[in-house]
């Protein structure tokens, strides 16, 4: 009952708001340019599809790639820092730097460093950026959190240090892992739709430009549709995360939420 | 089997000793004593998983043997199925794959869990757990067996089994087990010869052969009773 309970519920209240809007809109006759209602907003997402699909395309290709480029970055350092505390005593806390660098702040330098013609690659650097930490302290920390007693069973057979990080500390770190990648997956979009805005128009078309552009042109309407495949586009990637998570871990539940 | 000569275990402070013991080959020793007396680290010493601050270890032949070590908690890795838990000894020495699937397989069934062996450890019950473990632990068919109060976690009907079927593997096996538990009335229907250890840092303050005429109903005697009584003045003594 719950089950439904918790995807109807939301649904409708969302369709309520969407009529109420569609109506404070109509009643008052706001004018389009101020704020479109969900009709006009549908409407315009029809129309203009081929723009707005090949640019949330666009993002998508980047977010991914970044997130992938920052996961795998991310999982290969927690492991590097598991096996050489200097390592990470050395490197983390340039990691924590990044993480609280504003991304905006470093994305002009970055620009200049690739190349105004070389936007996209601009983009997907400062997203991998962003998406990189929760990846990288939640693997960490999944490593440390190996129990005692599952080492000294290790030792007791005399495992290597090979053996111990591939049968024990990464499978052990694989719910840890996954948590970060949901924070990271995320992350990743904002990071790339921050760093498309701040590229601005030229090279990069994903939907930060469409946004920027609708917005020049008071097509409030096509804003409006560009800002909902964003959301659609950051539901459906967390949403996937989940569920890759939650195959992973079918099996062994009661670990998978420590 | 295994011998401690004026073993002594220190980190910042003493815990453990001096200890000196000789554990015959094929007996079934108990250890019990309040908490911090350093059962733990005795065992965790006898393992050879950490050494000894001063004295001297000895095993038979001078060579460690294969040894079993089983937790309080099962310990078992969830992702792996049963059968892939009782593995990983054999998997991490390295042993012919064939052959462990094989020995593994019969391990399993011994312990009662035969047809579980593809179930994954959050499928099982305590006592499962409890039995995967005590598979795993013997599957390299070691000539020791080390329990950290493996049972304390289970409740009552699946405890007096598994001492049961373990007391059966020790009889069957020709092993050497050390058993360390909180309970008196434990470590004296299960073993032959029960040390108590004094509050740390730990020295042995009794060392007590268990004086069993009968096997079944070992229980009800009272001569059952009155080693009970003994220790258990022993330990109030020390304060627990
Ligand atoms: N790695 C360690 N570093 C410092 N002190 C330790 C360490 N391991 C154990 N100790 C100390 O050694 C003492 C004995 O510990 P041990 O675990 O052997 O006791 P125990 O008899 O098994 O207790 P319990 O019945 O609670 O399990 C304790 O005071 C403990 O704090
Ligand atoms: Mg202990």
């Amino acid at each position: 009952m719950y089950r439904y309970l918790s995807f109807i519920a939301p649904l409708l209240t969302f369709l309520v708001l969407l009529i109420f809007w569609e109506f404070l809109v109509n009643y008052n006759k706001v004018p389009l340019y101020i704020l479109p209602a969900p009709s006009d907003i549908f409407l315009s997402l029809i129309v203009n599809y081929k723009d707005l699909f090949s640019s949330a395309f666009i993002t998508l290709r980047i977010t991914l790639f970044a997130f992938s480029i920052a996961s795998s970055l991310a999982i290969l350092l927690a492991i590097l820092f598991s096996q050489s505390r200097l390592i990470e005593l050395s490197l983390y806390p340039i990691a924590v730097i990044f993480q609280v660098t504003p991304v905006v702040a470093i994305a002009p330098l970055i620009l200049i460093w690739v190349g105004f013609d070389n936007a996209e690659y601009a983009i997907l650097i400062l997203a991998t950026i962003v998406a990189f930490f929760p990846v990288l302290a939640n693997t960490n920390l999944g490593i440390k959190s190996v129990n005692e007693n599952l080492h000294e069973l290790f030792s007791l057979y005399g495992a290597g240090r090979y053996q111990r990080l591939v049968k024990l500390q990464i499978p052990f770190a694989l719910p840890f892992i996954l948590t970060g990648m949901k924070t990271s997956i995320g992350l990743s979009l904002i990071g790339t739709v921050v760093a498309e805005f701040v590229a601005g128009s030229g090279t990069s078309t994903g939907l930060a430009w469409r946004i920027i552009e609708a917005g020049n042109r008071l097509d409030i309407a096509k804003l409006f549709a560009a800002l909902i495949l964003l959301v659609i586009l950051g539901i459906f990637l967390f949403l996937l995360i989940s569920y890759i998570e939650k195959i992973v871990l079918k099996r062994w539940h009661d670990s998978s939420n420590i | 089997m295994l011998t401690f000569k004026d073993i002594v275990k220190s980190y910042e402070e003493d815990v453990l000793g001096p200890i000196s013991i000789d554990i015959k080959n094929k007996s079934f020793v108990s250890i019990i004593g309040p908490s911090g007396s350093g059962k733990s680290t005795f065992l965790r010493l006898a393992s050879g998983l950490i050494k000894q601050s001063s004295g001297l270890i000895g095993y038979n032949d001078n060579l460690k043997p294969k040894m079993g070590f089983v937790f309080q908690d099962s310990n078992l890795l969830p992702w792996r199925t049963v059968l892939d838990n009782v593995l990983l000894p054999l998997e991490l020495t390295k042993e012919d794959k064939s052959k462990s699937i094989e020995k593994s397989l019969k391990w399993i069934s011994r312990v009662g869990l035969g047809g579980k062996e593809d179930s994954f450890p959050n499928e099982l019950s305590g006592g499962q757990k409890m039995r995967v473990s005590i598979a795993r632990a013997m599957v390299q068919e070691g000539s020791l067996l080390l329990l950290d109060e493996p049972f304390s976690a289970l409740d009552e009907v699946t405890r007096r089994r598994l001492e049961d079927d373990l007391l059966e593997i020790w009889k069957t096996n020709n092993i050497t087990i050390l058993f360390v538990t909180h309970s008196v009335t434990q470590a004296v229907y299960l073993s032959e010869r029960v040390l108590v250890m004094s509050s740390g840092p730990g020295v042995i303050i009794e060392d007590l052969l268990i004086n069993k005429k009968i096997d079944v109903g070992f229980e009800g005697t009272h001569e059952f009773l009155s080693q009970v009584k003994h220790l258990t003045d022993i330990l109030r003594n020390e304060g627990i």
